[in-house]
């Protein structure tokens, strides 16, 4: 650790840097006005390539892009690295280079800015333009605090306080908005403070396993001799250092705190934006979201009725034609069954050979939905035969039962054909029927 | 000794080579068609709203006389089963004699905002699942649940056990507490409804990203090191191209469902305590009975295997198969391996299960 940069090993790097650029440059037949050897030759080649990726578009460029960031990351941190360990190949001095606040490109906590907050605060047309920006322009008098890490936290706290100072007069409403998403605000950059310490101490952890990788390497045979090998190691042990802290209880708090507070800003915001548009008179989106939720549950309603109509309401009416068919048969009239209908156990235990009363077959009146079915009670009528007294009280008896079994049969059909939420109207009429045939009976 | 032992004139020479297979991109590039994918002949037999259940056509008839039907994460497109001629998994199972069927959900927008999980698994997948039985003519039918979609059929078959045969569940999470669940650990103390009445439905870009962060390094910079290798090779570079564009091609998420996923399954991880609801029916795994087989990739960095492997300590039946593929969550479709292995274990497991 802390030895001095062999000077023959950097002379022969400025050398082959030099050597390098001028072989790009002939080989890309593109040459660029570069006088000298550029501080960072490796990272600006790729520069100088990506801007012949520029034409066209499509995948095939989003991917090239990518691959050319990925390569001057790459290319930036070989170069770092190598020059870090330009002391005769020895353990570089990366407690050093920490301290010196990651000079190495592409290794440094950035590289664990989570994507998701990027996303977040970059996202556009959900009612803040840019989200940090459009906010802190309209709040100008947070605008020094934009920097947010940046602010010590004693002045958030500070701010904080003077925020939650209570409002006063005709603008109260709005000024106590106000001073609520400023807050929001400061919290959320309060946050993004401790988000930011947490990776930089995953970042830290990375090298420490990288550290300890490298010196598991210092055996004849197992040395790295490849800039992709090193940079493969790299990334292995940086990985392992994120996952350590992502995998955390401390993580977890960091940065669902964080995510949380980012929420609550972007609510505030959103909150403002649909007061300025109703004041155009303009839709909202809390407008739109509440026309489809409605429409939403409608549809599961709908879709609800429709389902028991469909499958449960078609067995209930081929039971029903067969039933009706068993009844004619009952009366002695031999009855047409519906080609499709399924013979119910029920039915088949139904007498045939006898003859209902019309009066007591023809009472129950269902609700109006199943009219369409009375026209079919009339087949049943009995022709004009005079069976002996006994049987015939016997029939009779015999087609009430089957006749109760239909009627409620048919109460069930007309619920279905309702709806599970509409049943009232139809419990009442059964109500008033039973009451009916009560009457009937003490008469 | 020290462990860099990098020749100044080796690591130009490193250098040089990788400024070379730039070169020769530019040359590949233009010869690159627009990448295409869903190689395998299909029909639509089923739609409402954005879904649409299609049927796939093998080279000849189907053997088996119950189908399979595919249930997709809501969080990608489906066409990573049937990605290209040789990586298809589709492809595979109806090569072995399978009847194929799979769930695209569409991509969900504001209008769908309101979608529920019940609105998915006791209404899209229930009325999928009516659909393919009518058509197949049987009274149950197979199964097979990948990833989200593969938490969303166990949901179905513990509510709907006399429509499920068979359950086939692949990279599916049933426990969500487990403590290499790195996406379980960052949305534990989200407040999912302050994150959904501001988001509305969560937007693709946004799972993608967080997905990315689960290895920043490997999948923001290293895997693109490594396509510098293949820049060169067209069919590589399509390859590469073809899975790009289905990594990045993800729908928005319907904000309530995703509202009650995290909820019930990532905070509440009510599938294996219980307690789970949907739409007012108790979802107990106890009630799924039917045989299961579950296939989980032992690399998987986005479903950890101890979060799928414990799926038979849960379930309610008798038999119970499962298949730990060394892979990834990727991988487990689309490797060579896989291509081979995969689809004929779960043919032959079915073809067990029908005689």
């Amino acid at each position: 650790m802390g030895q001095s940069p062999n000077p023959d090993w950097m002379n022969q790097w400025q050398d082959l840097s030099r050597h390098y650029l001028n072989a790009w440059q002939t080989m890309s037949r593109n040459p660029v006005a570069m006088p000298g050897v550029a501080a960072s030759p490796w990272p600006d080649g790729f520069e100088q390539w990506s801007r012949l990726f520029t034409s066209g578009g499509g995948a095939q460029n989003e991917t090239i892009d990518r691959v050319i960031d990925s390569a001057k990351g790459y290319a930036a941190f070989m170069q770092s690295l190598l020059g870090a360990a330009g002391h005769g190949g020895g353990m570089p001095p990366w407690t050093e280079l920490f301290r010196s606040g990651f000079g190495i490109p592409g290794a440094d906590a950035a590289a664990f800015e989570h994507p998701m907050l990027r996303a977040l605060r970059e996202m556009q047309g959900q009612a803040a333009p840019g989200f940090g920006n459009g906010f802190a322009q309209a709040l100008g008098a947070l605008n020094a605090f934009r920097a947010g890490p940046s602010v010590p936290a004693a002045n958030l706290g500070e701010l904080k306080a003077w925020l939650n100072l209570p409002a006063f007069g005709l603008m109260r409403e709005h000024q106590e908005h106000y001073q609520k998403t400023a807050v929001a605000w400061v919290e959320y950059q309060e946050q993004m403070g401790r988000y930011n310490a947490l990776m930089l101490k995953a970042s830290q952890r990375g090298f420490e396993l990288f550290e300890g990788k490298l010196s598991e390497r210092e055996q004849p045979g197992r040395q790295i001799e490849s800039l992709r090998a090193l940079y493969d190691l790299w990334v292995d042990a940086a990985e392992e250092g994120y996952a350590e802290f992502a995998l955390s209880q401390e993580f977890r708090e960091i940065y669902g705190a964080l995510v949380n507070a980012q929420m609550r800003v972007r609510a505030q915001i959103q909150h403002e934006v649909e007061r300025v548009a109703a004041d155009f008179g303009m839709p909202t989106r809390s407008e739109i979201d509440s026309i489809g939720e409605r429409l939403q549950a409608l549809r599961r309603e709908v879709r609800a009725g429709g389902e028991t109509s469909s499958r449960g309401l078609a067995r209930e009416v081929a039971n029903l034609r067969s039933e009706l068919a068993a009844l004619k048969a009952s009366i002695g009239k031999p009855a047409r069954p519906a080609a499709s209908a399924v013979q119910p156990p029920e039915a088949k235990t139904q007498p045939a050979r006898s003859k209902p009363d019309l009066k007591a077959v023809s009472k129950p009146k269902p609700a109006a939905k199943v009219v369409a079915i009375e026209p079919a009670l009339a087949l049943v009528a009995p022709r004009h035969r005079k069976p002996r007294k006994a049987k015939r009280e016997r029939n009779a008896k015999r087609a009430v039962a089957a006749t109760s079994t239909f009627a409620s049969r048919i109460a069930k059909f007309a619920d279905a054909s309702l709806g599970a939420g509409r049943p009232h109207a139809l419990r009442k009429t059964k109500k008033k029927q039973a009451k009916a045939d009560k009457a009937k009976k003490k008469r | 000794m020290g462990p860099i032992k990098i020749e100044p004139a080796k690591a130009f020479e490193e250098v040089l080579t990788t400024q070379r297979k730039l070169a020769a991109a530019l040359k590949t590039l233009r010869e690159v068609d627009d990448v295409d994918f869903g190689v395998t002949d299909k029909e639509a037999v089923y739609r409402e709203d954005k879904l649409v259940v299609y049927r796939f056509k093998g080279e000849r008839p189907p053997t088996a006389k119950v189908p399979i039907l595919i249930v997709y994460a809501l969080v990608n497109r489906p066409y990573m089963v049937d990605l290209q001629d040789d990586r298809s998994l589709v492809k595979n199972l109806l090569a072995q004699g399978e009847d194929v069927y799979l769930i695209d959900w569409g991509y969900p927008d504001r209008a769908d905002r309101w979608l529920t999980l019940d609105d998915y698994i006791n209404g899209y997948i229930a009325r999928s699942v009516d659909a393919v039985a009518d058509r197949a003519g049987v009274d149950k039918i197979n199964l097979l649940g990948i990833c989200q979609g593969g938490a969303f059929s166990l949901c179905f078959a513990a509510m709907h056990p006399d429509k499920v045969k068979n359950l086939i569940t692949m990279v599916t999470p049933v426990d969500f507490h487990t403590p290499e669940n790195m996406l379980s650990n960052w949305t534990r103390q989200l407040d999912v409804d302050l994150f959904v009445d501001t988001l509305g439905n969560v937007p693709a870009d946004l799972m993608n990203l967080c997905y990315l962060m689960l290895k920043p390094v490997r999948l923001n910079q290293q895997k693109y090191i490594g396509l510098i290798d293949i820049l060169d090779d067209k069919v590589e570079m399509e390859n590469f191209l073809r899975m790009e564009k289905w990594i990045f091609d993800s729908p928005d998420q319907a904000g309530e469902a995703f509202r009650q996923f995290i909820k019930d399954f990532y905070q509440g991880n009510k599938l294996v305590k219980g307690g789970l609801e949907i739409g007012g029916h108790e979802v107990h795994l106890g009630n799924v009975t039917m045989p299961v087989l579950n296939v989980f990739a032992e690399q998987d960095h986005l479903v950890p295997p101890s979060a799928s492997r414990v799926l038979g300590e849960h379930v309610g039946t008798e038999d119970y198969t499962q298949i730990a593929f060394p892979g990834g969550h990727i991988g487990i479709y689309v490797s060579g391996r896989a291509q081979r292995e995969v689809p004929s274990a779960i043919h032959a497991w079915l073809a067990q299960r029908s005689r």
